[in-house]
């Protein structure tokens, strides 16, 4: 029930926020990508769900390739999800544990959609790709992004959720699941009434 | 004192397991996005997948036909691609499964029962997928992108929470039978 609860706000929460977030994604990624570039010369612009890559050197009339913002960032519902499984999942501590799995989160966002621009520039440009990417930089950025797209985006809440929320509620002593690690056994209750 | 030994040892848990999901999930990755494995495995699987949807479809009269991964009826066709096959989600739990401290022999239990339980989900998703889009299409992409993705892989952690919190209670109630065979 709490699961469902925490799904259903999630969903609400990033559909009302996901444009202002596309935007936000796109000046973080653009920003990283330009620190590196030796020209600088991405540009990200978000729109309508949609994150159109551009750069200062394509030809003006060539068409400008667009990603969807949501296919990075969707797995947010999920981190609600998780976190909604804790019993009191408004009270302080925990909701100050799910903003810090929010924003990292948010990094790990940052850097797909950066392995996504790169990954369309060392794949999708014919020869300019070629020219401007070997065998390894093709398959580091491509890989990269694929690992994202089929591991990486499901992966990332719940490890998230189990390292901040699962930790701390075994180190406060509040645990009401399982734990990652052997258990010392406990002694039968039955075992008292025998003697 | 003791509170924060076991606080130190409650983090070096959760830390050994998190790394241990993580290497085991890019090794598991690597293995399943190999060319050959793809060909090889995925892609029947794949195929395997669509044919049982097509199966469970025309059930409902939908008149559908598969060739491949593609599922066709005479008003919608879909093409079930890598990251709708379930096996990103058998990924996942695969990796928790055995990064879990437990036997292999319950890690394997625990594994086939975790797969075959994801697959029948995968299948409702597929199955109602192909529903949505012949005859809802405008909730399709909103279903298939957000909603059916997040609730399959959600289903995948709820699995194995499920099979986690089964083993760690495990020691306990084998240390109960073995007292009670003692006497």
């Amino acid at each position: 029930m709490r699961l469902a609860l925490g799904f259903g706000a999630g969903l609400a929460f990033w559909l009302a926020f996901s444009g202002p977030y596309d935007r936000v994604l796109a000046w973080s990624a653009e920003t990283a990508i330009r620190t590196v570039e030796s020209s600088a010369a991405t540009l990200l612009a978000a729109s309508a769900g949609e994150i159109r890559v551009d750069r200062a050197d394509f030809p003006p009339a060539s068409p400008r390739p667009g990603l969807a913002g949501g296919d990075l960032h969707f797995n947010f519902v999920m981190l609600c999800a998780l976190f909604a499984l804790n019993r009191h999942p408004l009270s302080p501590r925990p909701f100050g544990r799910f903003w810090i799995a929010a924003a990292l989160l948010a990094l790990t966002h940052v850097a797909a959609l950066v392995f996504q621009v790169e990954a369309l520039y060392a794949t999708r440009l014919g020869p300019w790709s070629e020219a401007h990417y070997g065998a390894f930089a093709r398959n580091f950025w491509a890989g990269g992004f694929h690992f994202y797209l089929i591991a990486g985006r499901f992966a990332a809440p719940f490890a998230l959720w189990w390292w901040l929320e699962r930790a701390g509620v075994e180190e406060t002593g509040r645990r009401s699941g399982p734990r990652a690690g052997p258990v010392q056994p406990r002694r039968p209750r039955s075992r008292l009434r025998y003697r | 004192m003791r509170s924060e030994e076991e606080a130190v040892a409650a983090r070096r848990r959760s830390v050994g397991f998190l790394a241990r999901f993580a290497g085991l999930l890019v090794v598991l990755y690597v293995v399943v996005a190999s060319h050959p494995v793809n060909d090889a495995v995925i892609v029947p699987f794949t195929a395997g997948i669509a044919r049982a949807a097509g199966v469970v479809l025309n059930l409902f009269s939908e008149n559908v036909s598969v060739e491949g991964t593609e599922i066709r009826s005479p008003v919608f066709a879909v093409n079930i691609e890598n990251g709708c096959n379930g096996v990103e989600t058998a990924l996942l739990f695969g990796s928790a499964v055995l990064a879990f401290p437990a036997s292999w022999k319950r890690r394997l239990a625990g594994l086939a029962l975790g797969f075959g339980a994801i697959q029948v989900i995968n299948l409702v998703r597929v199955v109602s997928l192909f529903w949505i889009g012949t005859h809802r299409p405008a909730l399709f992409s909103a279903s298939h992108t957000v909603l059916w993705q997040s609730a399959v892989v959600l289903c995948g952690v709820l699995l194995f929470l499920f099979w986690a919190s089964r083993e760690e209670r495990r020691p306990a109630r084998a240390l109960a039978g073995n007292d009670t065979e003692e006497r």
